[in-house]
């Protein structure tokens, strides 16, 4: 099948029914989306899906087809001149130095970068809506939510 | 500044002489390579703090310096600086906080560090990579700055050789030297690199023949401060490789079959229809062994269901019955703490209560994962594992093999807690791998993780005391009984148990230290046959919960306000002075002597553990009988603080793994087997329910004495139930706490 991840187009034998979370790491390679659970409770997965947050633990790799699939490598752009930018959620995630250990990581912030899209100046209520069905066992809940708001901020500098 | 006598402090003193500062000295062209071994008061301390590796390896420490660095440096001709640490990250930051103690004394520009994981390839023991117990920075702070000061000497001393000025006039500006004026203040462009001096570099490097000067607090530029993580660049864009991510050409997929109860060996196993299974390339059994190896994770899980097993033994145990089994016996037990007469003075008013902590699951968010790859007797394991060595040795007892011919990689760990010790998932791997003649991945399932991980070993502890007319303490009994940690034989030492009559790290943190005038402790060990290890804080957790609880409880007996009541027994001589700082920095933070807001309440608790001090103020309401904390605030005192940044991380995530314990974690057992499997039916604490922190950040000397990512941990559910009992007048006594 073929799948479009991160603007590139990859031919893959894989079975319509794997799971689109192993298809990714396994088969290709990409193992910044991270497993924790397989059963679609702790977010660990978390990809975008034409944008779309979605625990691809739980998603066959068939669903996936002709659809844009970002992960957590695709998160990042580069600049004219090949630099990395790092997105707004990623920056802020790095400033209020949010992660642990970061397994987690990855889900919360492809999470939370579909919701600010969705909702770019959010409450903090919002915030924590929208957060909490991602674990994180390290503990780092609070600077989470910081770190949302934080990137909300940016990428409202950013867009000014 | 100068190296006079006069300055010379006093962690200099007792430095390294040259006979115990072993240089190894190489590295390619133009580069400075630089590994240190060091013995003496260093080490000495170092085996002291870390017990365990101690009770496991049984090395004793001091007896001999180790043919292995402790620590790594390469300046590049670029002026590159490369430093290995021999510690593993696992998201307490201290590849961060082990790179400022180098980068301060060798007085290096931080953006030229980089830090790179320690290896087996360069030397290093694998022992020393154990990564546990609070005790990196400990452990390594003074032989990390004796080495980097030497270093920078060698620096210097070759600078005024190639500049031909005398060594005093070079002033360190930031990995470079610069050279004072001669007769004045002025420093002189330009600057030489510390990539120049080691590009220029003609012949051997001379050695210092003593630890140079080190510096004073007031000279750091990075320890104290809260420099950003080195490692998170790398983790928030994906590309940090854990060993659930390791990878190599031709790789396949490992999956074992698992016992129907703890304690079930296979009796008889066949490879049934699995090897014509879809994807399956090799069925590899073995003496008590069954496994697959397939093209999927998935394939080879299902495969396993198709082998042709059966199993004999093991336990069917209820998980009534392990409740019983872990439970104070009327007699016996090991005396481990005696001070003054309990029985003579345990007259007056009878205060008791029992406490207890069930089994929790580590649910570290990354399972237990290895990659193998096996060239005839030669095999490299890349895992996250916080001890290469027992994962290397359980690798080569697997295989037949020679432990030198097993090289350990230690990759990022995604979470471990005490989980990642090395005694499983490896060995695993490199089975499979042998078996297929192909490098195998295992990835453990969260299902295989929480089922048959081992865990935290459940406790109940019993207290009494006694109180004269006034209210004041007269004795203190405490009596315990846990499951095993270090006893547990498969990970441990059991002949250590037979000698002590205890586990030394379940029995952790269960002395009495604030001053009442008698006071006896008793431990009682009690194994089940579930497993049960480390898990974060060992038997501080549950130990602290039941002594800072009860301090609650004496406290309301003795109509005292919880901070006075600690305050006045608190601990003798300087550990009370510290106790006493926590507590008041916590109180007034937390604004302890003023009302909690409208149907709210507040809990205390402090501990010493390990070298740090600690109090805990949380606030808690129980709006509808539901218990939730909304505020904590936490004083720690570890001595001193490297990352205040990094030290709050870790003390906000050990307050929220506490809380997640105190409000929702029970392990169960039924016939034998987990009674969950996921985190369906085993709920942690989410977002929603977390508190703000506050932490306030204490240096009380001029050396790290104890570490941050435990102690605190206890603390939660003690305060907590404290919080509770003022808002309710209820006492909650068994973890995880509901109200009914
Ligand atoms: S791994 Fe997909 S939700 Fe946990
Ligand atoms: S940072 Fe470790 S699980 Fe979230």
């Amino acid at each position: 099948m073929q799948l479009t991840i991160n603007n590139q187009v990859y031919e893959v034998a894989a079975d319509p029914d794997d799971m689109l979370l192993w298809v990714i790491r396994d088969t290709l390679g990409l193992t910044g989306t991270k497993y924790g659970c397989g059963a679609g409770i702790c977010g660990s997965c978390t990809i975008h899906l034409d944008g779309a947050a979605l625990r691809s633990c739980i998603t066959p790799a068939s669903a996936a087809e002709g659809k844009a699939i970002t992960t957590i490598e695709g998160l990042a752009m580069l600049s004219d001149d090949g630099e990395e930018v790092l997105h707004p959620v990623q920056q802020a995630f790095i400033e209020t130095q949010t992660p642990q250990c970061s397994w987690c990581m990855s889900g919360q912030m492809m999470t939370a970068a579909a919701f600010l899209e969705n909702n770019p100046q959010p409450t903090d209520a919002e915030i924590e809506a929208a957060m909490n069905n991602n674990i994180c066992r390290c503990g780092c809940y609070a600077r989470i939510r910081a770190a949302v708001a934080r990137a909300a901020e940016i990428a409202q500098e950013g867009a000014a | 500044m100068t190296d006079s006598a006069q300055n010379a402090n006093k962690t200099a003193r007792k430095g390294v002489s040259r006979r115990r500062f072993l240089l190894i000295l190489g590295g390619g062209v133009g580069a400075l390579a630089v590994g240190a071994v060091a013995a003496g008061p260093t080490l000495v301390r170092e085996g002291r703090l870390a017990m365990n590796t101690l009770f496991l390896t049984g090395d004793a420490p001091g007896t001999a310096p180790p043919k292995a660095p402790f620590v790594w440096f390469q300046i590049d001709a670029d002026n590159t600086a490369h430093l290995y640490i021999p510690k593993i990250e696992m998201g307490q930051g201290i590849h961060t906080a082990l790179a400022q103690v180098a980068a301060d004394e060798l007085d290096i520009a931080w953006e030229t560090v980089r830090v790179h994981q320690g290896d087996a390839e360069r030397g290093f023991d694998p022992a020393l990579i154990f990564t546990f117990g609070s005790t990196s920075v400990t452990a390594l702070y003074q032989p990390i700055r004796e080495v980097a000061a030497a270093l920078r000497e060698m620096l210097r001393s070759e600078a005024a050789a190639q500049l031909n000025v005398a060594a005093e006039r070079l002033v360190p500006v930031g990995s470079a030297f610069m050279v004072r004026e001669e007769g004045g203040d002025n420093l002189l462009e330009p600057p030489i690199t510390y990539g120049q001096i080691v590009a220029a570099k003609q012949g051997e490097w001379k050695t210092p023949e003593t630890t140079p000067r080190l510096k004073t607090g007031a000279e750091f530029r990075y320890i104290g401060k809260s420099i950003e993580r080195v490692d998170l660049r790398d983790k928030v864009t994906g590309r940090a490789i854990y060993g659930f991510d390791a990878r190599v050409e031709g790789m396949k997929y490992g999956a074992v079959a698992r016992p129907p109860r703890y304690g079930a060996t296979l009796k008889r196993a066949g490879t049934g229809t699995a090897g014509s299974m879809p994807g399956v390339i090799a069925v590899v059994i073995r003496d008590g062994f069954a496994g697959v190896v397939a093209e999927t994770r998935a394939k080879a899980h299902a495969a396993l269901a198709a082998l042709d097993l059966e199993w004999e033994g093991g336990t069917n145990i209820s998980q009534a019955e392990i409740e019983a089994l872990v439970s104070i016996p009327a007699q016996g037990g090991t005396l481990i703490q005696r001070v003054g007469d309990v029985e003579a003075n345990g007259g007056g008013t009878r205060v008791e209560a029992t406490y207890r902590v069930p089994m929790a699951s580590h649910a570290q968010l990354e399972p237990q994962a290895a990659l193998a790859e096996v060239d005839g007797d030669s095999v490299t394991i890349t895992t996250s594992t916080q001890s290469p060595e027992i994962t290397r040795d359980s690798v080569a007892a697997a295989l037949g093999v020679d432990a030198a011919k097993v090289r350990v990689v230690p990759a990022y760990i995604g979470g471990a807690f005490g989980r990642k010790t090395g005694v499983d998932v490896g060995a695993e791997a490199a089975i499979l791998a042998k078996g297929a003649g192909v490098p195998v991945h295992v990835g453990w399932t969260r299902e295989e993780d929480m089922m048959y991980g081992y865990k935290r070993p459940p406790a109940v502890n019993s207290l009494w005391a006694s109180l004269d007319a006034e209210g004041g303490v007269t004795a203190v009994h405490h009596e315990l009984a846990s499951a095993d940690i270090l006893l547990n034989p498969d990970i441990g030492a059991p002949i250590l148990g037979r000698i002590l009559g205890t586990d030394p790290l379940a029995a952790g943190g269960s002395l009495i230290l604030y001053a009442f005038p008698n006071r006896r402790v008793v431990y009682h060990h009690t194994p089940i046959p579930v497993p049960t290890a480390y898990w974060r804080g060992l038997g501080s957790f549950p130990n602290t919960f039941a002594i800072e609880t009860f301090m609650d409880e004496l406290a309301a007996a003795a109509e005292t306000d919880p901070l006075d009541f600690r305050l006045r027994y608190k601990p003798e001589g300087a550990l009370g002075d510290r106790f006493e700082r926590v507590l008041n920095a916590v109180a007034e933070a937390s604004g302890w002597r003023g009302a909690a807001p409208e149907g709210r309440a507040r809990g205390l608790a402090a501990v010493y553990d390990r070298g740090t001090v600690c109090a805990l103020v949380v606030e808690a309401s129980a709006e509808n009988r539901q218990i939730r904390v909304h505020r904590a605030w936490c004083a720690v005192d570890p001595g001193l603080v490297i990352n205040p940044d990094g030290a709050a991380n870790q003390v906000q995530g050990s307050i929220i793994m506490g809380l997640s314990s105190t409000l929702k974690e029970r392990f169960t057992v039924e016939n034998g087997m987990a009674a969950a499997q996921n985190f369906n039916a085993y709920p942690l604490l989410t977002l929603a329910e977390a508190p703000t922190i506050e932490v306030i950040a204490i240096n009380s000397s001029d050396e790290p004495v104890g570490g941050l990512g435990e102690p605190v941990g206890g603390l939660v559910p003690a305060a907590v139930s404290s919080a509770v009992f003022a808002l309710t007048g209820e006492r909650l006594r068994e973890m995880p706490f509901t109200l009914a």
